[in-house]
């Protein structure tokens, strides 16, 4: 009796605790668990929506990681694309900054703000989608657990802070308890679901879980983008001047 | 409806004939058709033994202008001509030279007694004037014929008395055939010969070896 | 009411065909006031649909002149306080080669900037405008269509659409369709939408705008922004809303409209004699009706209502078929006036669906009736003279009062002397048109005396051609002088109006031509567009050293020409290499003021500017007046050095030494290289030899001499187009006014013809008397009409120089236009004159004779 109730009395201590408190610490562990000097894969990206699907690949290159890290995406194919990249550069505090380059126009250009919310490229992910926002960011709320695709998860909602510019009113997060990677995304307008991320194919990179492919849920276009990365790498030596604008004209 | 119907009327050279006949009778029509302003729908009219009823316009017009002088109830004298003007206006019409046109012009105006109103316009004259003017003008050619559609019908009694008299002269002197349309009876009388007519047919062909030449 | 059923009804149903052409100068006059202010209403609410479409949401506009500016203004538009979004635009205009498509407005906007200013709809919905954005960005050749547009072409996405550009005819593909509506609908679907950067590289921009679009933070001071900007970027940028592009439309038409306007006021008022004319003669021939219902008692005043009346319902029906034809003549107009778009914005507006507003329609009714109603007052006055004992008293005429002569000579007289007190003062607006005004007038009055006397000098000459029947046309002339001197001042006011357009017109072509002898004297020219005035296209300024390396070419000018702002006008700032021009133009004809040894020194020392005598005319400059004019780096204020004869823009240009250009603008672009070649060299070899040169990296049109004159003449041809619709009109109304007053006056003159038939006028002497009458009508309007046109012309030269266009071409008078218009003229008379003439000789003598 008294064994019961001293566990009942710690499972409920360890709600309250995991409600409030540890919400954050999961999605830090998640970020920290997944952090690295930098990261470099070869990406193949399909869109399948209104009857056909595309395909394009590119490079990836991350130089640092969580809130304050820069990314180039380079297209390499079809050729029509090839060469041209993307320079993003995150803030801790704020959007980040995304630049470029059209190799057949030979000019670097900003994107502007307000445009995030709109389809990276014609995909199925949104500008915002794309950047890494530190945890500090967001408030978390743990809802609770549930099982995707057979592995135990925590089902966490995040919602914005004041400061922080979103197209997304929510979001819930399952990150799988085992190795904390987060494994599906939601993300709400309002209380409408409009996009899911599922994130598969995990599995350890140079000590890293790392999901491997992606799929993209556009509910309200109702198509769907796969990601898959190959020849990923973490921890390539990288250099701060080869993600600036710079770089980018030059590695034409 | 029929103007004239069944007309047979032989006038001679120097005659003197008047018409009557009450409104509507033909009086006016048969007038015109001897002068050749209208054309009979079937019948012969001829002058001087030539018939006229195949004649072109202009033929007709000819024969008008060599054979025949009008003159109108109305008197129909240009408005924007001088009383000259008017009596020249046939002779230009035939392409006379301007010279002779004033001789002959003035010639006759002075004839009606009008010699010292020539350059007058006809709406500066009395009634009694114009109906000389026109008068000039019917007899600028010294035409053989003469048709007087009511000549009095438009002027007091004196005045016509006197357009009459006018006439009468001049058929005496010059030998012309005169034909007067006139409903007036004292008109009628000072002609050797009336025909009357009444709904388009010739009711009486009176001759008289007398008349009163001047009329009250 | 029971009046018009009895008395006018009949009347008029008797002389249908008279009243037609009685009332067909209201019909005219009307119908071209409505068509000219319809199409204007329709092109213009089409304009600035297309103006809002193109603004979006779009609040001020940031400008500088034609030439653009740096890409870094982006930057400082941003940067003021108040400004919510801005986004860069660069407009061009390419010539599609598509058959009865005509020129595109491409509008390159920054597809991954801001885009809160305009909705592309790139996305959302079911279907994606944009197929692939990606592919959209990286290639140059992306562009997107308007679904009209797409549709009219049987484009679809990855069409291939092939259009003239910098690099010569370059292939682009569709890679999106706008939807309908909003942008898409602009310019009735003529409008592509690119990308900026895209639009830079392919149409030889550089890294410059041509204009930033901006909205301003809700609740903000729209002035307040305004003010900030003008003082943040300096004096030589212009913030303004997007609205003012239809405004400076406006004043394009307002030119337009006045000369067309005044071709319907010249209708109207030949409309108004006619009438006059018609109702005179009416009055005339119901003179034993009036007498009767004045017998039955009917007043002055019934009878002078009774007149007017008729001429207000004529008048109001008239109207009534001028509106109908003019909102026909409408779609005829609107699509000239949609042309006119053409030479501002690049692209011709196409109305769709042109309609006349009640405001106009009622604006058009009125006039009719009113001009009617005017006409009829005279008439309607004498007929309530009318003595009704006089009247029933039949064979009896009124005579006309030699009085009246006499006063309306004085006063004529009077006039004239008042008009020509006024020509000193010409120079002041009232002065001149009161002055203008008064002599019209004098010229009206005297017309009747003239008509006679003229007719008595005629009088002679006929009668030797032939003597019958020319003395008594002479007389029936010198006899009616009422009835020949409305058909002649009607007539003498529209040949006057014919011959002061056509001696406008010649005098101007003579001022261009001795311009393009003694300014345009290159052997050839090279420009990036075919269409010389586009200025989409501009080469690099490095090319002239490759081109003066070429075999035979001895020496190279270059023109950059932008439209900038003087004094609230847009004109034209032509930078030229001074030295170099003044070298080779000849200046005897050209420079009006200065000294042409050192004006050219002058100005290219920056110590002074050259501007067009238009310009100095427009704005009463002389010489050695300091001007200025805004630069992207400041005002430029210097003295006028020198003023030249110059038509190169309506609106005025002045000269700028290159090398000023190059420092205030900072911009080394050329428009025009203007290529004299060696002696003894033919221009095809030089120009074979350019072409070879540049074939295949540079978009390039060389013009032989030859060619830029056809051109410049041809462009002077489109802009007299109009004035030949005037002209047509004048002549048409002229034809009009010959029928309309044979026919009445010899209806009128149906007993006199009888009585002259009765008493032995043959056929072809009543008609050769009719002809040669008609003839000698034509003749004396024709005299009287170039007496006055001559008079005319010369107050036209002087409105177009002292309101128009400031352009002072030297009078001459256009014996051409007399030498066409005497035939026209006479041959109008003479078969104006054959159907009245015929029924007159064929009608019943004995109905001619009688009285009804």
């Amino acid at each position: 009796m008294n064994k019961l109730l001293a566990f009942s009395l710690r499972l409920c201590a360890s709600a309250v605790i995991l409600t409030a408190q540890d919400a954050r610490e999961i999605m830090a562990e998640s970020q920290k668990r997944s952090q690295a000097e930098s990261q470099q894969y070869e990406g193949t990206l399909q869109v399948i929506g209104n009857g056909r699907t595309t395909e394009k690949r590119w490079r990836y290159d991350r130089l640092g990681s969580a809130g304050s890290s820069k990314t180039v995406l380079r297209f390499t194919a079809p050729p029509e694309v090839k060469g041209v990249a993307l320079l993003v550069v995150n803030h801790p505090d704020r959007a980040s900054d995304q630049w470029m380059w059209t190799p057949a126009i030979g000019r670097e250009r900003r994107i502007a703000l307000q445009d995030r919310s709109t389809r990276f490229f014609g995909t199925d992910f949104s500008f915002e989608d794309l950047e890494e926002r530190d945890v500090d960011q967001y408030e978390f709320r743990l809802l609770g657990e549930e099982a995707i695709e057979g592995a135990a998860c925590w089902r966490i909602e995040s919602r914005p802070r004041g400061s922080k510019t979103s197209q997304y009113t929510s979001a819930r997060v399952w990150i799988r308890k085992d190795n904390y990677v987060p494994v599906q995304y939601e993300n709400f307008v309002k209380d409408r679901l409009v996009r899911r991320l599922v994130q598969r194919d995990i599995g350890r990179v140079q000590g890293i879980w790392t999901p491997r492919h992606l799929e993209m849920h556009d509910l309200r276009r109702n198509s769907r983008t796969i990601l898959k990365f190959e020849e990923l790498r973490y921890n390539v030596p990288m250099k701060d001047h080869d993600f600036t604008i710079q770089a980018l004209r030059r590695e034409q | 409806m029929v103007a004239l119907d069944g007309i047979d009327l032989h006038v001679e050279r120097s005659e003197m004939v008047s018409i009557v006949g009450p409104s509507g009778s033909g009086k006016s029509t048969l007038l015109n058709l001897i002068g050749g302003l209208d054309r009979p729908t079937s019948g012969d009219i001829r002058i001087d033994g030539r018939a006229i009823a195949g004649l072109k316009d202009d033929d007709l017009t000819r024969l008008r202008r060599d054979k025949i002088g009008f003159i109108f109830q109305f008197f129909h004298l240009l408005p924007s001509l001088s009383c000259l003007e008017n009596v020249s206006l046939p002779l230009h019409l035939r392409g006379m030279p301007r010279r002779q046109i004033e001789v002959r012009a003035r010639e006759l105006l002075d004839s009606v007694q009008l010699g010292h109103r020539v350059g007058h316009l006809p709406d500066e004259l009395s009634g009694g004037e114009r109906q000389r003017v026109a008068i000039a003008r019917a007899l600028v050619f010294h035409p053989p014929i003469l048709l007087a559609d009511e000549p009095t019908g438009n002027l007091d009694s004196t005045t016509g008395a006197e357009i009459l008299a006018l006439i009468h002269q001049l058929n005496r002197t010059l030998g012309s055939t005169v034909l007067i349309v006139t409903h007036d009876s004292g008109v009628a009388q000072s002609c050797l010969r009336t025909i009357a007519l009444r709904d388009a047919r010739i009711v009486r062909d009176e001759r008289r070896s007398v008349v009163r030449a001047e009329m009250p | 009411m029971i009046l018009f059923r009895l008395v006018s009804w009949p009347y008029l149903r008797k002389h249908l065909f008279r009243g037609v052409l009685t009332t067909a100068g209201i019909v005219l006059g009307v119908a071209v006031f409505v068509g000219m202010h319809a199409a204007n209403q329709a092109v213009l609410s089409a304009f600035n649909q297309t103006v809002d479409r193109i603004a979006g949401k779009t609040q001020l506009q940031v400008a500088a002149g034609e030439a653009g500016f740096d890409e870094a203004v982006l930057e400082r538009v941003q940067s003021v306080p108040g400004v919510r979004a801005a986004a860069p635009v660069i407009e061009a205009v390419v010539e599609t080669g598509l058959p009865g498509q005509g020129n595109l407005l491409i509008l390159a906007v920054d597809m991954t900037g801001d885009r809160s200013l305009r909705e592309y709809d790139l996305e959302g919905g079911d279907e994606d405008i944009i197929d692939d954005p990606l592919l959209f960005l990286a290639q140059p050749d992306s562009i997107i269509v308007t679904t009209a547009f797409a549709a009219r072409n049987n484009l679809r996405n990855n069409s291939r659409i092939s259009m003239q550009t910098m690099e010569g005819p370059k292939d682009f593909v569709v890679r999106g369709i706008m939807r309908d509506g909003g942008l898409g609908s602009a310019f009735g679907g003529n409008i592509a939408v690119m990308d900026i950067y895209a639009a830079q590289k392919v149409f030889g921009r550089g890294r410059r705008f041509d204009r930033i679009d901006l909205a301003v933070n809700e609740g903000e001071d729209f002035a307040e922004v305004q003010r900030k900007l003008l003082a943040a970027l300096g004096p030589g940028f212009t913030v303004e809303t997007p609205a003012g592009r239809g405004v400076q439309f406006e004043s394009l038409l307002r030119v337009y409209s006045a000369a067309v306007n005044m071709s319907s006021l010249f209708a109207l008022f030949i409309g108004m004699f006619l009438i006059y004319n018609s109702f005179s003669i009416a009055v005339g021939e119901r003179r034993s009706e009036i007498g009767i219902l004045r017998a039955l008692g009917a007043t002055r005043r019934q009878i002078g209502a009774l007149f007017i009346g008729e001429s207000a319902i004529g008048g109001f029906i008239g109207s009534l078929a001028g509106v109908a034809f003019g909102i026909f003549l409408a779609e005829a107009i609107a699509g000239q006036v949609g042309s006119l778009i053409e030479g501002l914005y690049g692209v011709a507006e196409k109305a769709e669906d042109v309609a006349a507003d009640p405001g106009l329609i009622a604006a058009a009714l009125s006039i009719g009736t009113v001009t009617s109603v005017i006409a009829a007052i005279i008439p309607a006055r004498s007929a309530a003279r009318v003595d009704p004992v006089q009247a029933l008293q039949k064979g009896k005429f009124q005579v006309l009062s030699s009085g009246e002569n006499r006063l309306r000579r004085w006063l004529a007289l009077v006039l004239l002397a008042a008009a020509l007190l006024c020509l000193p003062f010409g120079s002041n607006r009232f002065f001149f048109y009161g002055g203008y005004m008064l002599l019209i007038v004098a010229a009206l009055l005297f017309t009747p005396t003239l008509a006679l006397w003229l007719a008595r000098l005629l009088r002679t000459p006929l009668r030797r051609l032939r003597p019958v029947e020319g003395a008594l046309a002479a007389d029936s002339l010198l006899q009616a002088p009422r009835r020949t001197s409305a058909t002649v001042a009607a007539l003498m006011l529209s040949l006057a109006m014919v011959v002061a357009l056509g001696g406008t017109s010649q005098s101007s072509y003579r001022a261009i031509r001795n311009w393009l002898d003694s300014a345009l004297n290159p052997d050839l020219f090279l420009s990036p567009s075919q269409d010389m005035v586009s200025r989409t296209f501009h080469f690099p300024g490095g090319m002239r050293e490759e081109i003066e390396r070429i075999p035979g070419v001895e020496h190279v000018q270059t023109i950059r020409a932008n439209k900038i702002t003087f004094r609230d006008t847009p004109v034209l700032l032509i930078a030229a290499e001074m030295d170099r021009l003044g070298s080779r133009v000849k200046n005897e004809n050209l420079v009006v003021a200065g000294d042409p040894d050192t004006l050219y020194a002058e100005v290219g020392q920056a110590r002074g500017f050259l501007v067009a005598q238009n310009l100095a005319e427009l704005h009463g400059l002389s010489l050695n007046d300091a001007i200025a004019i805004p630069t992207p780096s400041g005002i430029l204020r210097l003295p006028v050095s020198g003023i030249v004869r110059d038509f190169s823009d309506q609106q005025g240009s002045i000269f700028i030494d290159r090398a000023t250009y190059l420092k205030h603008w900072k911009d080394d672009t050329v428009d025009t290289f203007r290529i004299y070649i060696g002696p003894g060299e033919s221009w095809q070899a030089v120009k074979g030899r350019i072409l070879e040169r540049f074939a295949g990296r540079q978009r390039l049109f060389v013009l032989s001499n030859r060619e830029m004159r056809d051109y410049i003449l041809g462009l002077t041809d489109q802009w007299f187009a109009m004035t030949y619709i005037q002209t047509a009109i004048a002549v048409l109304v002229a034809i009009l006014g010959i029928v309309n007053t044979l026919t009445v006056s010899i209806a009128d003159r149906k007993r006199e013809l009888g009585v002259l038939r009765a008493v032995g006028g043959l056929r072809n002497q009543i008609r050769g008397t009719l002809w040669l009458e008609a003839m000698s009508i034509g003749a004396i309007g024709l005299i009287l009409g170039l007496a006055l046109g001559a008079v005319n012309l010369y107050y036209q030269l002087r409105m177009v120089r002292q309101d128009f266009s400031g352009m002072a071409f030297d009078y001459e008078f256009p014996w051409y236009v007399a030498m066409i218009l005497a035939p026209i003229i006479l041959g109008s008379a003479w078969s104006a004159s054959m159907l009245p003439a015929e029924s007159a000789v064929r009608s019943s003598l004995v109905e001619a004779l009688e009285y009804e």
